[in-house]
């Protein structure tokens, strides 16, 4: 039985220096967390205390949701997903690479720019398609 | 839209055929979030992230719905949303485990404030291939959490044992609406 296997050592450190960079870079973001598809965390970079291996099963799951009800609407393949709240904005973006897929969970306070966050979402996973 | 909703809900080890059982029951396809699986440790290479859904209409025209939760524990967020307002549990265990007495202490825990009041059934499988434990064992361990369900030998990928589980869910509810109208 061949399972997926867990990301190489090279591409989680490519993730963490990603992860970093978006945190620093974009305003507002407070946690980014990069996970394989079934919900493990295999970077991540967080100001304040939140569980990242949490995040990482939940991302997984709203990705996963995300690309059904995407399918089920006619809308076709689902590649994101935005969350609103009063006190700020998660956006999970899923990231196709031809070995692997992953799962980038970014959350943010009330002070985030969504356009902002969903570019700079959009360009880690870029980064890490062709990583 | 006609009729009544009525909710199920399967839960589970991954692997112990919650998609497979949903999918036996369902009319129409079942929705399901599978994913490739990392985790060496699972005896497949797919496995449920968010939930898997299935629908089937009664003759009455009351539609029964069925949801299947992720097994893996660091999914339990999703089966206190899943199991919101569900009329029947079914926790579904595999007894080729290391554990299987431990994975289904893992869901009473998790699905405990639901089971104070919803009707639940164990179904277990693979026991002709490991025999231990005992369905006794199972129900022994039920009892010390004060619980009484039903228990049985299942094997879901036959829609008739799939039934029978949830034939044994309805007649809890049945028998708790009487002693309700008494």
């Amino acid at each position: 039985m061949n399972h997926d296997e867990r990301p190489p050592d090279d591409l989680a450190a490519r993730a963490r220096r990603e992860a970093r960079a978006l945190l620093d870079c974009v305003l507002g973001v407070t946690t980014v967390v990069i996970a394989t598809p079934d919900g493990f965390d295999i970077a991540h970079a967080r100001r304040g205390v939140i569980d990242a291996a949490r995040i990482a099963a939940m991302g997984s799951s709203i990705s996963a949701i995300g690309d059904v009800v995407s399918q089920e609407a006619a809308l076709g393949f689902g590649s994101s997903v935005t969350i609103e709240t009063a006190s700020g904005y998660v956006v999970v973006r899923r990231i196709l690479r031809q070995d692997r897929e992953l799962v980038v969970c970014v959350v943010t306070d009330p002070s985030a720019i969504l356009a902002q966050v969903a570019y700079g979402t959009a360009r880690l996973a870029s980064h890490l398609t062709l990583a | 839209m006609t009729g009544r909703l009525h909710k199920i809900v399967f839960t589970g080890v991954a692997g112990a055929g919650k998609t497979t059982a949903i999918a036996a029951l369902s009319d129409r396809p079942p929705v399901n979030t599978d994913v490739a699986s990392t985790d060496p440790a699972l005896p497949k290479t797919r496995t449920t992230v968010g939930l898997d859904f299935g629908e089937f209409v009664l003759d009455n025209g009351d539609r029964v719905r069925f949801f299947g939760t992720p097994g893996q524990e660091r999914f339990d967020f999703l089966w206190h949303i899943l199991a919101r307002d569900a009329l029947g549990i079914v926790i579904l265990c595999d007894n080729a485990r290391p554990d299987p007495l431990g994975d289904l202490c893992m869901y009473l825990t998790g699905f405990a404030e639901s089971l104070k009041t919803v009707p639940c059934v164990v179904g277990v499988g693979r026991l002709e291939t490991s025999p231990k434990p005992t369905l006794d064992d199972y129900a022994a361990l039920l009892l010390q959490r004060g619980l009484v369900p039903p228990v049985l030998h299942v094997d879901v990928r036959r829609r008739v044992d799939v039934m029978l589980l949830l034939d044994l869910l309805l007649i809890q509810l049945e028998a708790d609406l009487l002693s309700d109208g008494r």
